[in-house]
């Protein structure tokens, strides 16, 4: 975005403070520089001249402290939209200096090619198998940080497909189900759930060889190589002749559906965003618009919702998980207080600003605890992976699952 | 530059973490809601009263100006940092330590936010009367230091109303405890009085004790839309010389109907001139005879039409239109000044009146809510901060209204404070006598004029 246009949207801040209120970083540190009336301040004087953005390293932290929760925007009556402001800005930072090496290995080493997120995939499990994790915790070296990877699974969702897509005889829908990074990797309960339930519904299920969304480089600024994967998603995507391209990770849908506006003005890829986005639709919200199966088993557990940011307030979901989990015979929803805040995970925040993620995590396992349910449900596997770091190192002896395994769970009782 | 034995003993105070220093973290210290800003030395977090006191002592054997701070949302220059100072920020003491659900008391820190407040004390069919527009983030102590008042003013009063008690450290380090705090029976001089409306000049509340109010059975919102500004005016003092008291009596003219409706999309009616908001409460048998007579008087005041809110969702829509005000209008223009004048109950229709007038001459944006119940408008004129010449427009416009209050036998802040902005009117507002007897107290309170200097109390020319 251009410092002109940059200056318009934040002149509309006119401070009236409403972003303290939701802001997850303000509500656990109290502090001006850690919301976004406090950040677009910064911004704007830098943009004014009066601040040097690149011999300030301190803005630069409290640019990248941000969780792009999109919270402030949704709460703020002059519809200032920090997060795209402070992506900007963080554009600038990578344009400018390049990435960190951290994080150059970790996004355009790991994320931006499946074979070697496989590769490390298998690495951490071997990592978690052997024990030699019980000797690193032991040493303290990483503070817990590997704990943050979930209990990973022996195989990825990707080689398990042969075995798992049946050809139905009399398919009422056919969808095309968004295989993300994350649920292929770590969660591949949760990928193996979406499909049999879309199964169960009847739903013939393809599995376009996709890559990375491309959102933790989106969130470093790292456009062009945003770009490079969005456009070979976009090709992998386009012309499918499905009714719905489904997912299960609120982030992935998002930043999918979000493509057209990274393309507004390509002649080449504007339409075939906009066509995409069309189709984009998120699991439970698609299950709801299908007047999904409700023969299921009974699952007696009490189970809270949160809201994960992309769920909520990026693809605006949020009745229907919801609906789903109210609709399992003997399932007990309970509401928790700030449901929709940001659980402070936010792709690899918690890597980079392991103080306020986890001082976020615990106001999050906070309220969690309160409600005293069983199990923790959410619709992204970046929030689960987050959550269940915080029942770990608040030692509770809880699941957090996505309500399609639950779901996925309920059929199969049923079926027995 | 700041004066490093200076922050050693604060961090000693408070601790590292509670302390800022570098530029980058003063700057986000500088500002309120107001156009104003200023350059403070130190943030500090204190968590304690006793904290507060050590602080205060330094500041006080140094002579260096402090201001209590709390959300930073003060409309009119008084949470702006004075030049050099420790700003004592609030928001990390921030608990409710005891609610008493017979006596109706909640005994609260002074960075608790009033919807902290409310929610709190709701599971008990209580609620703390005073309900400014920022209640979301505005802090108890900044809406004593404010003497807020809200949109249940009319019914129910501002926030020197509801207060039974303060702990407040003085600028002189002294820790005093005001009113009494097991009754509701106010002393002779009552001193929680003089703090309400201080805007943080007088000293820090440390801890204040509130009165809760019981919420009504059964609560009617409505709304009425007017062809004028007038009509709509006279409307609101016909409600009242009838006998019923609304807790709520909002007006909103055609600006900021459309500016609302553009960010919550309501469906407001966009062409209306002026918008009546109303709410009564109370048993239900009460609460239909208020109803039949504000019917009546919308009748009589030409009202185009009008709507009862059906449910609870459609109440809420109503609030949150009203809520949203002051944020949704800064859509318009990069800069506004809200101004918050009273006017007696008869004048308003024709206050409205003039204040439009007054755009009209001026050729500028002004958009008009008012608190009408009790007289209080708020005129929010719009400008370009970036262009002189429209700073200097607006700055005569507002004289001109300010003038217009006086002559209609209103007077300058109903709930905003003075600050920064308002001082040069004082002299208009309040006669030599007056003032001076404010400075003696002021002198009483703060010998050394450390606290919140530069705010409220003007500086008094002999002639």
């Amino acid at each position: 975005m251009k410092k002109d246009e940059l200056l318009k949207l934040l002149m509309n801040c006119n401070r009236c403070g409403l972003c303290q209120e939701v802001c997850p970083t303000y509500k656990v540190s109290h502090i001006e520089a850690n919301v976004a009336r406090g950040r677009n301040r910064l911004i704007r004087l830098a943009l004014e001249n009066q601040l040097n953005l690149d011999k300030e390293p301190e803005v630069e932290k409290i640019i990248n402290e941000c969780l792009l929760c999109k919270a402030c925007e949704d709460s703020c009556p002059s519809g200032v939209p920090t997060p795209e402001i402070i992506a900007s800005i963080r554009t600038h930072y990578t344009n400018t200096k390049g990435l960190s090496l951290g994080k150059k290995i970790m996004y355009r080493g790991v994320f931006s090619k499946n074979r070697n997120i496989s590769l490390i995939r298998n690495l951490a499990w071997i990592y978690q198998k052997c024990g030699i994790n019980k000797l690193v915790k032991f040493t303290g070296i990483f503070n817990k940080t590997d704990e943050m990877l979930p209990n990973l699974p022996p195989k990825n969702v990707r080689s398990l497909l042969p075995a798992l897509i049946k050809k139905l005889p009399n398919p009422k829908h056919r969808v095309a189900y968004f295989l993300g990074c994350s649920v292929n990797n770590f969660f591949s309960s949760i990928g193996v759930a979406s499909i049999k339930v879309l199964q169960e519904n009847n739903c013939e299920v393809l599995v376009p060889e996709v890559n990375c969304c491309g959102a933790p480089h989106h969130s470093a600024g790292d456009m062009e190589e945003f770009k490079r994967l969005a456009k070979n998603n976009l090709k992998m995507l386009n012309n499918l002749d499905v009714e719905a391209i489904v997912f299960d990770c609120s982030t992935c849908g998002s930043v999918i559906k979000d493509y057209k506006n990274l393309f507004s003005g390509d002649k080449e890829y504007e339409n075939v965003a906009a066509q995409v986005a069309e189709k984009v639709q998120d699991i439970s919200s698609y299950l709801v618009s299908i007047d999904f199966n409700k023969n299921m088993g009974t699952i007696s557990k009490k189970v809270s919702y949160h809201d994960p940011c992309h769920g909520i307030r990026f693809l605006k979901v949020k009745d229907a998980p919801r609906e789903i989990l109210k609709s399992i015979p003997g399932l007990e929803l309970i509401e928790m207080q700030e449901a929709d805040m940001c659980c402070g995970g936010a792709g690899s925040y918690g890597i980079f600003n392991p103080k306020f993620s986890r001082d976020i995590l615990a106001r999050k396992i906070g309220n969690y605890k309160n409600t005293q349910s069983d199990i923790l449900a959410t619709s992204c596997p970046a929030c689960a992976m987050q959550l269940s770091f915080g029942m770990k190192l608040h030692n509770l002896n809880c699941s957090v699952k996505h309500p399609v395994e639950l779901l996925a769970q309920a059929y199969e009782i049923k079926s027995l | 530059m700041v004066d490093k034995r200076l922050i050693d003993q604060l961090r000693q105070i408070v601790g590292n973490e509670n302390v800022l220093t570098s530029k980058i973290s003063l700057e986000t210290y500088a500002f309120d809601a107001s156009p104003y800003s200023g350059r403070p030395s130190v943030v500090v977090f204190p968590t304690t009263t006793e904290m507060v006191v050590a602080i205060v002592n330094i500041a006080n054997e140094k002579n260096i100006p402090l201001m209590p701070r709390g959300a930073g949302s003060c409309l009119s220059g008084g949470a702006v940092a004075p030049d050099g100072s420790i700003v004592i920020s609030l928001t990390k003491m921030n608990n409710i330590l005891e609610i008493d659900p017979l006596s109706k008391i909640a005994l609260v820190e002074p960075g608790i936010t009033n919807k902290q407040v409310q929610l709190a004390v709701e599971s008990y069919g209580l609620m703390y009367a005073p309900d400014p527009a920022s209640q979301n983030i505005s802090t108890i102590g900044g809406n004593i230091a404010e003497n807020a008042g809200g949109i249940r003013g009319v019914k129910y009063g501002s926030t020197k109303d509801h207060i039974i008690g303060l702990e407040v450290v003085l600028p002189t380090g002294d820790v005093i405890t005001t009113g009494n705090i097991h009754s509701h029976v106010e002393p002779e001089l009552d001193l929680t009085y003089y703090f309400c409306g201080s805007e943080g000049t007088l000293g820090i509340v440390t801890k204040a004790w509130l009165a809760l109010s019981p919420i009504n059975a059964e609560v009617k919102t409505m709304t009425a839309i007017f062809g004028s500004l007038e009509n709509a005016g006279s409307c609101v003092a016909d409600i009242i010389a009838q006998g019923v008291v609304p807790t709520t009596m909002e007006i909103m003219d055609n600006i900021v109907i459309k500016a609302v409706d553009d960010y919550l999309k309501l469906g407001l009616p966009r062409d209306a001139e002026a918008l009546l908001l109303l709410e009564v409460d109370g048993f239900s048998s009460d609460v239909k005879t208020q109803v039949n007579s504000i019917i009546n008087a919308f009748a009589t005041n030409h009202a185009l039409s009008y709507k009862i809110a059906g449910n609870e969702q459609e109440r809420q829509d109503l609030w949150k239109a009203r809520r949203s005000v002051n944020g949704a209008l800064g859509k318009l223009k990069p800069a506004n000044i809200v101004h918050d004048i009273v006017v007696p109950r008869d004048r308003l229709a024709i206050m409205l009146e003039k204040v439009a007038q007054l755009a009209k001459k001026y050729g500028i944006i002004i958009g008009q809510v008012a608190h009408a119940g009790d007289g209080n408008l708020h005129p929010t004129l719009y400008y370009d901060h970036r262009i002189p010449e429209e700073v200097e427009i607006i700055e005569e416009a507002c004289d001109e209204i300010i003038k217009e209050t006086i002559a209609q036998g209103g007077t300058i802040s109903g709930e905003h404070g003075i600050g920064i902005e308002k001082l040069k009117y004082m002299p208009l507002a309040f006669n030599k006598p007056t003032l001076h007897l404010m400075k003696k107290i002021k002198d009483a309170f703060d010998p050394k004029n450390i606290c919140n200097p530069g705010k409220l109390l003007p500086q008094i020319t002999e002639d």
